[in-house]
């Protein structure tokens, strides 16, 4: 059987099913994000504010803040008044 | 697994793209022979590609890596396999050698992409960067970094949803999830071996608290903070974003250190730490910057004066050993060390910390050598049969080493020891028509 061109992925599924824990990993991931993005629509922030906004430890806000930036979700913006931290603000209304 | 079996025919094998395989395999396509580079990771350019700037004259990595790397991409005597391995190697003869390349599949049809990122930029799914070493994340429809060769794309198909978005988005249709793992047989001639190395896992020595204490980071973390393409928007500490003002570097890690199994220096962690302190005194012109060191090897062409610029620019060296590194609340790291010069123990206050990982082997490849025994040195590096007079020459007849594959060795070495490998490989090959 010939399997059409651009649709090989649903081939694929039909073959074999997703693990959980890879959609599992990827709901994560949707939920930080909404949860980054509806708090930076709100103002601009540091890492340390957005951490505590979302109740989650500083580094995985690095990590995710900084993906989210390399997507085009975020831009950098100016540094807070003791020259320590970044404010990070939405760009294009979270759409990138 | 597609068992294709497909037949090809070439002059030599080099195996690994990194500098030193990418400059034989140059220098022998050069000279007429055809030559199949087989690459194990999605890109060739091995660990260089990956650097910021290079030691001791500060040009930019990339500036050099990427005309070199696109004209082995584009030399007709030259065939590439990226991600690929070769399995079985058998020497069947003077002259006469057969591999197994093992090709796993990329689920893009190469040669069809443009590189337009699209499929990245639809792709749903985030997982750990592995090129950005775990510094950031990236999609599972991804191109490995913005100067890989080929600079296309690929799919992560452990993480993928295979939700198809990918396949929607791209305007060439040259995603094909039906493609699989595909075995080919190879003749050659011979064999060059440019394996390259692998970075000591600072995990390894608990008492540094690397992966506990997020504000400590590997040389290579830094080397990619420091690049063009980097992860971050400058550099940050991983553990909450603060811009840092007061990083140490702990030389020596996971070298000349008998408790950790490794005894030798890895010759390049004194000067690529002198230089990534001279970015980082650029790029953070307020920083303070404590390198922590047994003895500084300075040994190459203007490395001597490197490290007095590196001096004179501020940074400061310590001649102590480090013993132990805790983490304070706000992310801060205390030193313990042992201040060699005074006796003493000492303990100071850093903001960030940088561990000057060494230079391990790779022995994965004398398990692929299957009829004659590929020699190790004493240290899992290739045994170099004659060192002196032939530094290319290994166990076998016919199979030639380049590079770190052999030792450690910075860049310049890496690529004398690519064109020792071609030219040695190169009279082997005439002795074979005389
Ligand atoms: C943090 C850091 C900074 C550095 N900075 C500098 C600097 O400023 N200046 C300088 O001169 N040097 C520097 N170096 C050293 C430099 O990286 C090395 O000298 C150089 O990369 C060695 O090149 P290579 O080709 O021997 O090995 P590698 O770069 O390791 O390349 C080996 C290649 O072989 C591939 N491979 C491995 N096994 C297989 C297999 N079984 N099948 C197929 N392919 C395989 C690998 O994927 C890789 O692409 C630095 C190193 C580090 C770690
Ligand atoms: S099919 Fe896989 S790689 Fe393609 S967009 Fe979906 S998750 Fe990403």
């Amino acid at each position: 059987m010939e399997i059409e061109k651009g649709k090989t992925a649903k081939w694929l599924k039909e073959q074999r099913p997703v693990p959980k824990e890879v959609t599992g990993k990827l709901k994560e991931f949707t939920k930080i994000k909404k949860g980054i993005l509806n708090a930076l629509k709100e103002g601009d922030k540091t890492i340390p504010e957005l951490a505590k906004i979302l109740d989650m430890p500083q580094d995985e806000v690095v990590f995710q803040l900084m993906s989210l930036l390399k997507y085009g979700f975020v831009e950098t913006g100016e540094m807070d008044d003791m020259d320590e931290y970044f404010y990070y603000k939405i760009k294009n209304n979270g759409k990138n | 697994m597609q068992q294709e079996n497909r037949k090809l025919n070439f002059d030599v094998l080099v195996v690994g793209g990194g500098i030193a395989g990418g400059e034989s395999a140059l220098n022998l396509a050069n000279l007429g022979y055809k030559v199949l580079l087989v690459e194990k990771e999605l890109s060739i350019g091995g660990k260089m590609i990956l650097l910021s700037k290079v030691f001791p004259t500060l040009d930019c990595a990339a500036c050099i890596t990427t005309p070199k790397v696109s004209e082995i991409a584009r030399h007709p005597n030259i065939t590439i396999f990226t991600g690929a391995e070769a399995k079985n190697i058998t020497k069947k003869g003077e002259h006469q050698f057969e591999a197994v390349v093992l090709k796993k599949p990329r689920y893009v049809v190469v040669e069809d992409c443009t590189g337009c990122q699209l499929c990245e930029e639809a792709c749903p799914v985030s997982v750990t960067d592995e090129y950005q070493y775990g510094l950031a994340g990236r999609k599972a429809a991804f191109i490995p970094f913005s100067i890989a060769s080929p600079r296309a794309a690929a799919i992560d198909i452990e993480n993928c949803i295979l939700c198809g978005a990918c396949e929607r988005a791209c305007p060439t249709n040259c995603i094909d999830f039906t493609q699989t793992e595909e075995e080919v047989l190879v003749k050659i001639k011979s064999v060059v071996v440019a394996t390259g190395f692998n970075l000591f896992d600072p995990l390894k020595i608990p008492r540094y608290n690397y992966g506990k204490a997020k504000n400590i980071i590997t040389s290579m973390q830094m080397e990619r903070q420091l690049a063009p393409t980097r992860p971050y928007n400058t550099i940050l500490r991983p553990g909450d974003g603060k811009m840092p003002d007061n990083i140490a570097y702990v030389l020596c890690t996971g070298s000349r250190d008998k408790s950790i199994g490794n005894p030798i220096c890895s010759q390049i962690c004194c000067m690529y730490s002198i230089k990534q302190a001279q970015l980082l005194m650029g790029a953070l012109p307020m920083a303070d910057v404590t390198i922590y060191y047994l003895h500084i090897r300075a040994f190459g062409k203007g490395f001597n004066e490197f490290y007095a610029q590196a001096q004179d620019m501020g940074v400061e060296f310590v001649k102590g050993k480090v013993g132990k590194i805790t983490e304070k609340e706000n992310g801060n790291l205390m030193l313990r060390y042992e201040d060699i010069e005074a006796g003493v123990v000492k303990e100071a206050e850093h903001d960030m910390v940088v561990l000057s990982v060494g230079v391990l082997p790779n022995m994965e490849i004398s398990e692929s050598f299957k009829t004659e025994k590929l020699a190790l040195d004493p240290f899992n590096f290739v045994n170099q049969s004659d060192v002196l007079a032939s530094p290319a020459k290994t166990s076998i007849e016919g199979v030639f080493v380049a590079g770190t594959a052999s030792g450690p060795m910075d860049i310049p070495d890496s690529i004398l020891s690519g064109g020792a490998a071609s030219a040695e490989t190169t009279s082997y090959l005439r002795r074979a028509s005389l």
